[in-house]
């Protein structure tokens, strides 16, 4: 086989990092394209070291390629270097592995991480030669299919999709492909198509369904326009998750990616339901795979990637049923073969600190909590079960077994957030500190003494939250409570050990705009990249300026979507989704959180938030 | 048991870069049953060294790098099963087995033979040769933290000629203290024609890369001597 660039060689080599799109990596599927009935494109709209790192998209690529008349390519951003280049010499853009035109596709999927990737769809399908309006395209261009955490409110991004789906990718694909197939046969229209689709459990097709407005804005109605779609789209689920797709060859990269490792999915959702994370909700209910499964699985994704490093997976690792024995495996069969293990979201605990000190360089790790909240009143408004006393308890055990470096995650910006529970984060961070130079006396110091990094991000309030109805801060606002919070800090005795570090708002705000948004906004984002927003996500290119131009001439006053206050009846543009936890659910748990109730775990007690409906995992055992 | 490998680097994979080529055989050994040996730490690597790292854009015949692997290992087999793992565009081409305190790839590196072919339109000629041949100094402009250096290619040029009429063969210094560059070859050789080589567009193939016997010859640098 010739292999085949899409770039031509002065291209290649006047770029940075032409290893991005040359493809032909270790384990890259190729098929013979005469022997394919559809070509699938799986896309992550963002440069290629970051989308390689997604797993998700890995076991898509996985699952479309055991599909005997499928194949599978893989699509990222063109980083802006390139970018230049393909506008100027109109190269296409191209897939990884055959480096043909994306438009030769019959499936375009992209998957949605984040808000900020939003211009990015945009410049994938205008480098394509996609129109960029779902309803402007023809049978000549591919079927645009959107999925991932934000199609659970796809309506910002509504005109620019011909399908969502809903929920996790590995239960309809085969139906919408086999419909897709026989709709092509019979020589159906798009809209013929589209129809059909629609009728899928999880599919959404936007130009089916029309939002009517009320006089100050809000929602009136969200109408489909047949008879035989659902008003109401219930989220795809995996039931059984040791009995699905898993990749065991993955694709390894020749450039170093964000997760150069293997990476291992050991459960999804989580018990918690801390109440501003949204991955908490519409991940439910909490379903593990077994101890068996994962334990075949490492050793395998270990000798066909030759990784040098295994991550396990999950919103809350700690909470798994079989950790210990799964963690204790691990470090047995990883210290042979010399590879590391990372262990992120792990609770410290006794447990954790001793295998920890197995699998780490004590003196150059770093100790990580997540208390989101400085204060413990704050901490049962957003039903964080983590008190200070576990936070120093688990620290204590940390600095007995030698680490001296601290980080703690913090929000600013939580609802009903009073200026002492920012204070409290200067506190909690001082008191660790105290708790350094009690437990450890001064010979047995490592490296003196310790170091502690309080870092703060701005609370965005996401849909399908208990959240979803808080009033979000204005950048004013969030400048004044980095401020305070620094100040905070140096008031404390042990200020010269902690460092503070804080995230810009600006970004925050188009973020918490995107986030609760309707159909409307589709034209602001239409007129930002037009403007030249692309990679909103990466600061260095983030254009405020652009995005509050675009807001003024769209007529779209972005403050509605954030600094209105929401009654508690108002119909939401992602009302027309069921993530199968019931908005009745979110609400009381916002009049909870007003009230600092706590709710208990999904171990502990059911709150009856909806999800056993999907009758598996944690609602039908476990508890 | 310490032994060096040559392989060849082809197709798209010229775009991976040393760092990445590196990393690439890590992985590689990692999915063979080869046993390598690892440095001691909290993180391990393999105990590997590369000869002459090969620019971004080259393809070649001729590479080579030393790793240690366990003394009960079958070199007989080693080849076929590295060349197993490899991607289309990496072929593994030989193994031989390194004499105890052997000087390693990358600090043996005395030559490398190279083909530079210019494939939009040649600026070579047997006039071009002669006139190389004859010059006192053949120089371009080496800017280095100590400020610009004239750099006489001739002091690091072993052989060249034509092949035909579009593609150079050459045979330069490759050591750490000398290394010649394609590139700055080109540069100093096309100014005695007053060509711009931003013209010429060209392709750089490495043949092979050698050391110096103890005889002070040029070998391949997996041409052993044996005690």
């Amino acid at each position: 086989m010739m292999q085949y660039t899409a770039l031509p060689e002065e291209v290649l080599m006047s770029i940075e990092k032409p290893e991005r799109y040359i493809g032909h990596e270790i384990n890259a599927v190729y098929k013979d394209k005469e022997k394919i009935a559809v070509r699938f494109g799986m896309c992550f709209p963002d440069v290629y070291e970051i989308g390689m790192s997604h797993l998700g998209i890995a076991i898509l690529y996985d699952m479309f390629n055991k599909f005997e008349d499928t194949w599978c390519e893989r699509i990222y951003s063109p980083w802006v270097d390139l970018d230049k280049v393909m506008r100027e010499r109109h190269i296409p853009l191209f897939t990884m592995e055959s480096q043909e035109p994306v438009k030769n596709l019959d499936f375009l999927g992209i998957t949605l991480q984040y808000e900020m990737c939003y211009t990015n769809i945009l410049q994938v399908l205008d480098l394509s030669g996609i129109p960029l309006i779902s309803t402007e395209r023809t049978w000549d261009d591919p079927i645009v299919i959107g999925g991932g955490p934000c199609s659970y409110n796809p309506e910002p991004i509504a005109d620019f999709f011909d399908l969502f789906y809903i929920g996790e990718g590995e239960t309809r694909y085969r139906e919408l492909l086999d419909v897709y197939k026989d709709s092509r046969a019979k020589g159906e229209s798009r809209d013929e198509f589209l129809h059909r689709a629609a009728k899928i459990p999880g599919m959404y097709v936007p130009r089916f369904y029309t939002p009517e407005y009320n006089d100050d804005w809000t929602l009136k109605a969200f109408v489909p326009a047949f008879d035989d779609i659902p008003t109401k789209i219930l989220k795809e689920l995996v039931t059984d998750l040791d009995d699905t797709y898993y990749p065991e060859k993955p694709v390894v990269p020749y450039m170093k990616v964000t997760q150069d490792r293997v990476v291992l999915e050991i459960m999804r959702g989580c018990i918690r339901g801390c109440r501003f994370c949204q991955a908490g909700q519409i991940y439910r209910p909490v379903r593990e795979r077994s101890v068996e499964f994962l334990k075949d699985k490492a050793e395998k994704l270990l000798k066909n990637t030759g990784h040098e490093e295994i991550s396990l997976s999950s919103l809350s690792s700690s909470d798994y049923t079989h950790i210990e024995e799964l963690v204790r495996f691990l470090i047995d069969d990883c210290t042979k073969k010399k590879v590391n293990i990372a262990l992120p979201s792990l609770r410290i605990d006794q447990f954790s600190v001793d295998v920890m000190e197995k699998v780490q360089d004590v003196k150059k790790s770093s100790l990580t909590f997540a208390p989101e909240a400085g204060s413990q009143r704050m901490r049962n408004i957003i039903n964080k079960g983590l008190t200070e006393e576990d936070i120093i308890n688990g620290a204590v055990l940390a600095f007995k077994g030698g680490w001296t470096k601290v980080k703690l995650y913090f929000m600013l910006g939580l609802p009903f957030e009073q200026d002492e529970d920012i204070e409290g984060i200067a506190k909690l961070c001082n008191s660790i500190a105290a708790a350094f130079y009690e437990a450890i006396p001064k010979e047995k110091r490592v490296n003196g003494r310790v170091n502690i990094t309080a870092s703060t991000s701005f609370f965005i309030p996401k849909p399908f939250t208990p959240f979803q109805w808080a009033v979000m801060d204005t950048p004013d606002d969030f400048i004044r409570k980095a401020g305070l919070t620094k100040h905070y800090i140096h008031e404390q005795l042990n200020q010269k050990v902690i460092r503070y570090i804080w995230h810009e708002a600006d970004v925050s705000m188009l973020e918490g705009v995107l986030a609760r948004g309707d159909r409307r906004l589709s034209k602001v984002i239409l007129s930002a990249y037009k403007k030249g927003c692309i990679y909103d996500a990466w600061s260095e290119f983030y254009k405020h300026e652009a995005w509050l131009e675009s807001f003024k001439e769209c007529g779209v006053d972005p403050d509605f979507y954030m600094y209105r206050r929401r009654k508690d009846d108002e119909l939401f543009p992602w009302d027309f989704i069921d993530c199968g936890v019931s908005k009745a659910h979110l609400l009381r748990e916002w009049k909870k959180a007003q009230q600092g109730i706590v709710t208990d775990n999904c171990r502990t007690r059911c709150s009856g938030c909806g999800s056993a409906r999907f009758d598996c995992g944690i609602c039908i055992n476990g508890r | 048991m310490k032994v060096r490998f040559k392989f060849s680097k082809h197709g798209v994979l010229k775009y991976i870069g040393h760092l990445d080529l590196m990393r690439y055989f890590q992985k590689a050994f990692r999915r063979t049953d080869i046993e390598v040996l690892y440095s001691k730490g909290f993180s391990p690597h393999m105990i590997m060294s590369f000869a002459q790292p090969l620019g971004v854009g080259v393809e070649s015949d001729g590479e080579y790098f030393d790793v240690e692997v366990d003394d009960a290992e079958d070199i007989s087999t080693m080849v076929s099963r590295l060349n197993e793992q490899m991607a289309e565009g990496i072929v593994i081409l030989d193994v031989v087995k390194l004499p105890e305190k052997f000087t390693n790839a990358m600090a043996s590196v005395a030559a490398a033979d190279y083909e530079l072919n210019f494939y939009k339109n040649s600026p070579l000629s047997e006039e071009l040769l002669k006139k190389y041949e004859s010059a006192d100094a053949v120089t371009f402009i080496k800017t280095t933290k100590t400020g610009e250096h004239i750099i006489n290619v001739k002091e690091f040029v072993f052989e060249i000629r034509l092949m035909d009429s579009a593609t150079l063969f050459v045979k330069v210094d490759a050591s750490s203290a000398g290394n010649l560059k394609p590139l700055n070859l080109v540069q100093a050789l096309l100014k005695l024609d007053d060509k711009n080589p931003e013209d010429y567009p060209f392709h750089i193939l490495r043949k092979d890369t050698y050391m110096r016997d103890n005889s002070g010859n040029l070998v391949p640098l997996n041409v052993i001597e044996h005690e």
